[in-house]
């Protein structure tokens, strides 16, 4: 059998994945250099891109999207690029600010001008939760910050507003540990200052954690996080926010 | 589910598989192959990683190749092709011959290189190795006689 009739024969098996990395490199060395097996392998592989739909169908439960959607917004913290900044947005008065909160407002205003706007995220999270674009994925995906102020000074937040999910995941890190018995609580504050529990955590050892917030953010003109009993959190904050931003 | 056959398994395998995806985003090239064939192609990919107990790089990628013709139509047509689509293949695979059908199984969803699969089923390598040419041959014929595929 000469080496051409070897090399051909390996193409089934190569498409299928199944020869080891040497057959499998040899073989693909034959298969670019050779028209007829490359053709071979062309028809080859579109029968073998069919087989998985052989497999019945089976509907994944609702926490993998926001497993998926956590874990993306986590590794896409790191390697975000630049954003362009964004122009500020004045903020909305509200009521439920006692004295240190707006003197730290002041600062969460300035910090309002670093905001940073459209995340680009390849696909875009409309894709890779299996639906189409229509509109730009700049609008679809904003990403903002959560400065610490206080005892959470240093600490800070990187909001990731999947808007087209309905859901947002914020990247918390450098948070101080809590004590006992406590939890940090997510607060979105709306434009009239009324504040809506979000979500209750508690950081891991490293004072990091990705916190997913299953509501849209439309309507919200803040998020603000405080230190609560938990294990439940409270009803209503019983501090002033310690760790808060615009919502971009 | 198919290859691992554990529900928790195939979570961690489908994020470890989106994840890849979405780091690896701009690596998409729509010409190579649609989203779902590069989706399916690295899930099923993590899959037999995890049950063999390799890595990636001891895996040899293979390029991403034109699929069953896709229609880009409203989503309720794309539904009846996808079942269409679904309904050509298991008539296709059901009607191969058991060996050819089981070697086909044993490489892609079990992961088995052809020499083990020669030494399971104990036939010789070059029978291995026929069986899943006449199994490829057979479904890319039988696809390309409904349209299904693209050639």
């Amino acid at each position: 059998m000469s080496d051409h009739e070897d090399m051909e024969g390996a193409v089934a098996a190569w498409v299928l994945g199944a020869l080891d990395l040497e057959e499998g490199e040899a073989t693909r060395l034959h298969v670019e250099g050779c028209p007829s097996c490359r053709q071979t392998f062309a028809r080859l592989s579109r029968a073998a891109a069919a087989l998985p739909l052989e497999v019945e169908e089976i509907s994944p439960p609702p926490r993998l999207r926001e497993r998926v959607l956590v874990a993306a917004a986590a590794a896409r913290t790191s390697t975000v690029p630049n954003a362009p900044a964004r122009k500020r947005v004045a903020p909305p008065a509200r009521p439920w600010k006692p004295a240190a909160f707006q003197l730290g407002y002041r600062t969460a205003f300035a910090a309002a001008l670093a905001i940073l706007v459209a995340l680009l995220i390849g696909l875009a999270a409309g894709d890779l939760v299996g639906r189409n674009s229509v509109t730009p994925v700049s609008s679809q995906v904003v990403r903002f910050t959560l400065v610490g102020h206080g005892p959470l000074a240093g600490a800070h937040g990187t909001v990731i507003d999947l808007k087209s999910d309905c859901v947002a995941l914020v990247d918390f890190n450098k948070l101080p540990t809590l004590e006992k018995g406590k939890v940090y609580q997510v607060w979105l504050i709306t434009p009239g200052g009324h504040p809506d529990s979000a979500a209750v955590f508690v950081p891991d050892s490293n004072g990091s954690k990705v916190v997913l917030v299953s509501a849209p953010l439309k309507g919200y003109a803040q998020i603000a996080v405080t230190t609560e009993d938990g294990p439940d959190g409270a009803q209503a904050p019983t501090q002033q926010p310690q760790l808060y931003g615009s919502v971009g | 589910m198919r290859v691992l056959d554990d529900p928790g398994r195939a979570e961690d395998v489908v994020q470890e598989a989106f994840l890849k995806i979405w780091t690896n985003a701009a690596g998409f090239d729509p010409k190579r192959g649609s989203l779902r064939t590069w989706l399916i192609t690295a899930v099923r990919n993590r899959s037999i990683d995890y049950l063999r107990g390799r890595s990636a790089h001891e895996r040899q990628e293979q390029e991403l190749m034109p699929e069953l013709t896709e229609s880009h139509a409203s989503d309720p047509w794309r539904e009846v092709s996808l079942a269409l689509e679904r309904m050509a293949v298991r008539q296709a695979v059901g009607n191969l011959p058991p060996e050819q059908r089981q070697t086909v199984q044993l490489a892609y969803f079990g992961g088995y290189s052809q020499r083990e699969i020669a030494d399971m089923t104990k036939v010789p390598l070059s029978t291995v190795k026929g069986r899943m040419r006449l199994a490829l041959e057979k479904l890319s014929s039988y696809l390309q006689g409904r349209g299904l595929v693209d050639v």
